[in-house]
């Protein structure tokens, strides 16, 4: 299985009633792995059916596959659908243009720095 | 994945060609085919080797080196995924001609889940790539018609007499993505606050 870690914790200073997930993702996305790691996000998602926000820090993630940006996409569509917001912050070029040729950059806001994000968000 | 769970009668093999002769040696296309187990564990070797050899031997920039990447990946994990089944092998051929163009062909043994043939493929590869806009919320469905269709000049499927299918990309080198050509410090799609 090729190596990825993600980690989730809670962002504080979100408004009352809304709960804000930082998730990190260092390492690679791909075929191999992608079906176990997103097993944990739903989970937070499933477990926060309302006032949830996502931040995904992907200032480690080097590579994500199509597979990878459909949970992406299906993460969006549960959290936006209950008012919510995703944004992603610190990818890298290539990351963001794997994002951008399959228009899920016009859907999910990207920043450069996690400041920035939270500020979107929170 | 640890090194007993690997399966043992279909190693990972290759072969490195240097076709056409009777051009002068940095100019000859090199083919290199990888043979690799349906198994996405060896995928990000793959990976890291379609990200070498594009940066090194093509003249592509980073920047296509990653797309092509990207690329290869797609295709191997759709043949892995339906064409090919377990047990079974995947067949990785890249064409680089430097300065030129860089082409990847894939082919599966027709044994996997999905049984289709070239004609087909065609038409509904031609079908998503109409139907997966920007706007797709789709869960599955990007790899072929956005990521490889995109980043690609010419895609054809064809048939493999005796089962499967071959898939062969190529990507011309034009003078804005050779080596020089990065994407910009302010990337359009980064927002800010």
């Amino acid at each position: 299985m090729t190596p990825v870690q993600i980690t989730i914790e809670d962002i504080a200073g979100a408004a009352s009633g809304k709960i804000v997930k930082l998730i990190r993702v260092v390492g690679q996305l791909d075929e191999s792995n992608v079906d176990e790691q997103a097993k944990a996000i739903y989970q937070v998602v499933e477990a926060n059916p309302s006032g949830l926000s996502l931040i995904f820090d992907f200032m480690g993630l080097e590579y994500m596959n199509s597979k990878s940006i459909g949970y992406l996409t299906d993460w969006y569509s549960k959290v936006s659908a209950l008012g919510g917001k995703v944004a992603i912050a610190g990818a890298r070029d290539n990351i963001l243009d794997i994002l951008q040729v399959v228009g899920l950059t016009q859907l999910v806001n990207a920043y450069p720095t996690l400041d920035e994000a939270k500020a979107a968000v929170l | 994945m640890d090194q007993k769970s690997m399966p043992q009668s279909a190693p990972l093999t290759g072969e490195i060609k240097v076709v056409q002769k009777d051009v002068p040696l940095d100019e000859r296309p090199i083919e290199i085919k990888i043979i690799i187990p349906t198994q996405a564990y060896f995928l990000s070797g793959i990976r890291d080797f379609v990200v070498n050899l594009t940066k090194n031997l093509t003249g592509f920039s980073m920047q296509w080196a990653f797309r092509f990447q990207a690329v290869v990946d797609e295709l191997c994990n759709n043949a892995i995924e339906h064409g090919s089944k377990s047990g079974a092998v995947v067949g990785v051929t890249l064409i680089s001609t430097k300065g030129k163009s860089l082409e990847v062909i894939v082919e599966d043994t027709g044994t996997g889940n999905v049984k289709i043939n070239a004609e087909d493929l065609t038409k509904l590869y031609k079908e998503k790539r109409g139907n997966v806009g920007a706007q797709y919320l789709g869960f599955r469905g990007r790899g072929l018609p956005k990521i490889v269709g995109e980043w690609t000049d010419e895609l054809i499927f064809e048939n493999i007499t005796g089962g499967g299918i071959r898939v062969r990309a190529k990507k011309y080198l034009r003078k804005e993505e050779a080596i020089v050509s990065s994407l910009s410090v302010s990337n359009p799609i980064h927002l800010t606050v």
